[in-house]
């Protein structure tokens, strides 16, 4: 026999107490590792640019240069782009007036509802404003501040380009973070403005938050050294509401993370020192044999260190194993998308379950180091 | 010879609040070499007391206790640790053996501690196995063993680090007549044989008279010297 082996054979002393504790640390490392990777799922896209599905594409040059219609197939051809749409700024006003402060865009309404799935109109408004090529859709906010109602005529003179356009109102949409805004068709703008050919920016929506990271740089390298270089960035305003929606859900996270961690330390703490004070007469005997203060106080640490590497390795390799074998992505329809458990958190459920045999060994070695022989023999005497 | 135990003027006091209880109220003894001293005495007469300072695990109010030219008195904990690992073995009257070792590991214990390599180890266990008559329940648990061979096994662990000295606190309290005797002849033999000195406490005269000589306690004293 050895000195581990000694240890070994005292740990799997109490079987089902080693079982109910090793599998007790273990589930709640398996839930602390689960939190941050949720944690990570919603702190992360906003910092790497992957939370938008949404990219617009500009002319590298300046804003205000507009881009070749000519681009629109290749970029639909580039891996990871599920929809690609014009979006002009007309920068319309009415005759003689003053520039409007609610902005005129053209798009392709075909493709609209794909870009801008937050945006609600209703269907028959929607397919009417699809099927006429001279008619608008227009936010809530400007259709009750202006007074408009359906079938509204609006003519706009552009203050950019050299051209009018008139609109009928088919539609009112609401859901986005600005509806003030009236959508019409390009095809229309390309039309008054004479076979025009080209577009203001392209909006593009990725397939997943994933793809959406590795577009951008593919977009720009698709029109790199042409006439029309791009710029091509994921869409800062939806990021900027997306953080501050999960700065609440952040400190949630953080705190009950925090105290699965303390909740666990002390049903721990108090089982490592009831199996401890269990053993008293027997440590008492060992001392009384000759085995030091300090080696006593090293087995007991030895121990509880063992418990909780049991449960990090079951419960933060359950969680692990998890994000491997599951496909997690179709199980939360899309919320998480990576659900990836980096060794990043790995190491801080190992550190965790380090602090945590330290600090729930502390006082059992305190007590055993403390007792003198004859105080340890009388017990159970 | 010289006495391998020396003790003078020696005291152990308890305080309780107001109270104190003299444990041990100067006592002075030799024990010679080899010999299996017997101590006797009402319960609260203070033998265990006396038997676990001259063990170096408790330690006088007062007075001095010298065990082979040691002063046991003056060693700090952890040298008394080491004193003890080399010079004392231990019997106790229950639980004395760790439940999850076989009788094998039980006597190996000691060895741990001692910088031997495993067949030396292997050879001390078997040999105090042997001696103590369980050479075939090495691989016993001590829930798979009598209370007598309990204690048999307990003796094999305190002799195999081959030390001088060798307690017992009532080693047969708990036994019926015939293990006690066994476990008596044992320790009988181990001091007329081997030539270790053997101080056993007891209740039981009859368990005294295996001993070569016989002392007795009265609150804290010693009474006379037979
Ligand atoms: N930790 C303690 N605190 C206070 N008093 C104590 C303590 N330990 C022992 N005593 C007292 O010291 C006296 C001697 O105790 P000791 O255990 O040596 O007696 P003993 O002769 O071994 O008795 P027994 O035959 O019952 O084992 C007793 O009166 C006991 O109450
Ligand atoms: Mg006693």
């Amino acid at each position: 026999m050895t000195i581990p082996g000694f240890l070994v054979r005292n740990a799997f002393r109490n079987k089902r107490r080693l079982l109910l504790s090793v599998l007790g640390i273990a589930v709640s490392m398996f839930l602390l590792v689960t939190l941050m990777v949720v944690l990570r799922e919603l702190t992360q896209p906003p910092n790497d640019g992957g939370s938008s599905l949404r990219i617009t594409v500009r002319n590298k040059l300046s804003l205000a240069n507009p881009l070749p219609a000519r681009q629109l197939p290749i970029i639909e051809k580039i891996p990871g782009v599920e929809a690609v749409m014009p979006l002009t700024w007309f920068g319309g006003k009415f005759k003689e007036d003053e520039p409007l402060m609610w902005p005129q865009f053209a798009v392709d309404p075909r493709k609209f509802r794909k870009i801008f799935g937050e945006i609600r109109v209703p269907e028959d408004q929607y397919e009417a404003w699809v099927k006429d090529r001279t008619s608008c859709i227009v936010g809530r906010d400007t259709f009750k501040e202006q007074k408009m109602h359906i079938g509204q005529k609006l003519t706009f003179l552009s203050g950019i380009y050299p051209c009018s356009v008139e609109l009928t109102i088919v539609g009112v949409y609401e859901g986005s973070i600005d509806d003030r805004v009236v959508w019409f068709h390009h095809a229309y703008l390309d039309e008054a403005l004479g076979d025009w050919g080209k577009v203001g920016d392209w909006w593009i929506k990725a397939t997943n938050t994933e793809t959406a990271a590795q577009i951008c740089p593919l977009i720009e390298a698709a029109f790199a050294n042409t006439s029309d270089e791009v710029r091509a960035e994921s869409e800062r305003a939806f990021q900027l509401s997306f953080v501050s929606m999960w700065g609440g859900i952040k400190l949630l996270i953080g705190g009950v993370s925090t105290a699965v961690l303390v909740s666990l330390l002390l049903v721990t703490a108090s089982t490592v020192s009831m199996s401890i004070r269990e053993r008293f007469r027997e440590l008492a005997i060992l001392k009384a044999i000759g085995f030091q203060r300090r080696e006593l106080c090293a087995f007991i640490l030895a121990e509880s260190f063992g418990l909780s590497a049991l449960g990090v390795v079951f419960g933060a390799g359950g969680a692990w194993l998890m994000s491997r074998t599951m496909d997690i992505k179709s199980l939360t329809h899309g919320a998480f998308v990576s659900f990836e458990v980096t060794p990043q958190m790995l190491g801080t459920a190992a550190l965790a379950a380090a602090a945590l045999g330290i600090l729930s060994s502390v006082f059992p070695a305190m007590s055993v180091a403390r007792m003198s022989v004859v105080e340890g023999l009388r017990t159970l005497d | 010879m010289p006495p391998i135990v020396t003790i003078r003027s020696l005291s152990k006091v308890y305080r309780q609040g107001e109270m104190e209880i003299a444990a041990l109220d100067n006592v002075s003894l030799d024990i010679a070499q080899g010999e299996f001293l017997s101590l006797m005495g009402p319960s609260g007469s203070g033998k265990s007391t006396l038997l676990h300072i001259i063990a170096g695990i408790d330690r006088p109010t007062s007075g001095e206790c010298r065990v082979g030219g040691v002063g046991v008195t003056e060693l700090d904990d952890s040298q008394l640790a080491d004193w003890r690992n080399q010079n004392v073995g231990f019997v106790f009257q229950s639980f004395n053996l760790i439940p999850v070792l076989t009788a094998y590991e039980n006597v190996e214990l000691p060895l741990l501690l001692m910088d031997l390599n495993g067949t030396r180890r292997k050879e001390l266990v078997h040999t105090a196995l042997e001696l103590v008559g369980l050479a075939d329940r090495a691989r016993h648990l001590p829930k798979q063993m009598s209370g007598g061979q309990e204690q048999r096994v307990a003796i094999a662990r305190a002799i195999v680090t081959d030390p001088k000295l060798v307690v017992a606190d009532e080693p047969t309290g708990n036994l019926d007549s015939a293990s006690a005797e066994a476990v008596l002849e044992i320790l009988r033999t181990l001091s007329s044989k081997a030539g270790k000195t053997v101080i056993m406490v007891t209740h039981d005269p009859r368990a005294a008279s295996f001993g070569s000589k016989t002392i007795h306690l009265e609150k804290g004293r010693l009474l006379d010297v037979a």
